[in-house]
């Protein structure tokens, strides 16, 4: 539904205040484009149902 | 043997002619650098040129003071490679402030044991988050089979200087194909090891859970000549395997004998254009392999790797971001503020998908040996091209030129690209997908290749 569709926009102005990034203006639209390209390229992994038992790919050795 | 001094000359060709006092390594690093003042004006493969360390060295390899497998070989590295008493760049214009490197990259320290001979840093797009090998702060490496086409990248300059025939050997990084793609376009060989195979102390990181360092020559046996020459455990990369060093060079006369080799169908037969697919087939059908084999969910591991890249690279450049925006190049800037921003959840779905994938992969390699598929879905596109067609789709060219690479690198497995040059059209590669430390089998794979005349990357 058109309605559930996210406001990237928004969606980046906000998460870059909450972290500090300052985005100037002229870099806000393809700041924007990219973030709407991963969401897109996000969405077989997004998909994919894990099971709980599996633990994230990274070794640390102490 | 080609002329050790010629363009056409392997490292091989040259370790074999000074080893034997045939020709001295002053003058094989006189003619490299006289190659590369000719050529870069057309190919800009090179951001430094270390001219009079080279020259130094080889007077000491002449006096006798060096010896070993590689003695006397001219060769580069890309420019996130630590160069002992210059910036390193990474590509980038930020890098050049910082602090000027107190020692050479493990890799290079190693390729110089034996003997070896530094020649320069290699142009590379910003901070390798890249497939292209332009670079708004330096130009863009210029592919040598039609300098109007791009390199690929982000080790643009690496295939640049390897087949203009600058030097036959040369270093590059592969988070996600960025050895792969160049050694596709540039028409060359190039093998990115298992994941922590090789140290990569001493280099500028990207994604420290995907960045694989590797080799791209012009012969599968410099390849492994400079694969073995490198392996060895390093206490400064905490990835770097413990496993002792597994020699290729010997294992390259074996043939594919008792090797099962199978095609990456599904997710790799789609989206690309027919060249990509055809050479597929035409080193296939050499090898004589015909079975087809689907890696599960080889959509999802190319998402995640995407995912896994823009968060902890856009992490890694946080900082400079905040600071110094107006100072990166254009085309990197926007896509690192926008990974900035991605969910973090989104990082560690995929790296717990990663284990369940390569668990889905082991399972493949109890079956097979060997998967082809390939490097990348097209030839090289226009410098400047933005956009191009993939399947009847309008695609961007950066996000995608990768498509196939990704979901091998995302669980680290060795892979060795073999060229193939087409009559009258560009060159393109096939991917020869080996299991964890089984470099051997794909080095063997593409050594037949050669052998039978598929597969070549002379000079242009």
């Amino acid at each position: 539904m058109a309605e559930d569709k996210p406001d990237i926009g928004r969606l980046v102005d906000e998460a870059a205040k909450a972290i500090g990034l300052p985005i100037a203006p002229e870099y806000s639209a393809n700041v924007i484009v990219n973030y709407e390209r991963s969401l897109a390229i996000a969405q077989p992994l997004l998909a994919v149902e894990l099971d709980d038992e599996l633990t994230p790919g990274p070794v640390f050795r102490p | 043997m080609n002329d050790p001094l010629s363009k056409e000359a392997t490292a091989t060709d040259i370790a074999r002619a000074v080893m034997s006092g045939k020709v001295k390594a002053s003058a094989v690093v006189e003619a490299a650098l006289t190659r590369i003042e000719r050529t870069e004006p057309a190919i800009n493969a090179f951001t430094d040129v270390v001219a009079q360390r080279a020259k130094r060295r080889a007077a000491e390899i002449d006096a006798g003071r060096h010896r070993g497998p590689l003695v006397g070989v001219p060769f580069a590295v890309k420019n996130l490679f630590d160069i002992k008493g210059l910036p390193t760049r990474a590509g980038s214009k930020i890098n050049v402030d910082g602090p000027v490197a107190s020692r050479d990259g493990s890799l290079v320290r190693k390729l110089e044991t034996a003997g070896a001979i530094l020649v320069g840093g290699l142009n590379m797009g910003e901070y390798a988050y890249d497939f292209t090998g332009e670079n708004a702060h330096y130009g863009p490496s210029r592919n040598p089979r039609d300098p109007t086409r791009m390199t690929g990248g982000s080790s643009g300059g690496s295939g640049a200087a390897v087949a203009a025939g600058e030097v036959p050997l040369a270093l590059g990084s592969d988070t996600n194909g960025s050895i792969r793609v160049p050694s596709s376009l540039c028409g060359l060989f190039g093998l990115k090891p298992t994941y922590g195979r090789l140290s990569r102390a001493g280099s500028f990181p990207f994604v420290d859970a995907l960045d694989h360092l590797g080799p791209i020559a012009r012969s599968v046996g410099d390849l492994a000549l400079s694969f073995d020459a490198m392996q060895g455990w390093d206490p400064d990369d905490p990835v770097c395997t413990d496993r002792p060093a597994e020699p290729t060079l010997t294992e390259l006369g074996e043939g594919i004998g008792g090797l099962r080799i199978a095609i990456a169908g599904d997710y790799f037969e789609r989206g690309a254009e027919p060249e990509a697919l055809e050479v597929v087939a035409t080193v296939a059908k050499a090898l004589g392999a015909s079975r087809k084999i689907v890696i599960p969910e080889a959509a999802a591991a190319r998402s995640a790797a995407y995912i896994i890249t823009a968060i902890e690279g856009s992490q890694l450049h946080l900082p400079r971001l905040r600071t110094r925006p107006q100072d990166f190049d254009p085309d990197t800037r926007e896509r690192f503020m926008a990974g900035a921003l991605l969910p973090g959840a989104w990082y560690v779905k995929a790296q717990r998908f990663r284990r369940r994938y390569r668990a889905a992969v082991q399972k493949l390699f109890a079956e097979v040996d060997v998967i082809l598929a390939p490097a990348t879905p097209c030839t090289a596109p226009k410098l400047g091209q933005v956009m191009m067609k993939l399947g009847g789709v309008e695609l961007p060219v950066r996000a995608n030129l990768g498509l196939y690479t990704q979901p091998i690198s995302f669980i680290g497995l060795p892979v060795v690209v073999a060229p193939v040059q087409r009559a009258g059209g560009l060159p393109i590669g096939v991917q020869i997908i080996a299991n964890h430390y089984k470099e051997a089998a794909a080095l063997r794979v593409a050594r037949h290749l050669e052998k039978e005349g598929i597969a070549s990357a002379p000079p242009a």
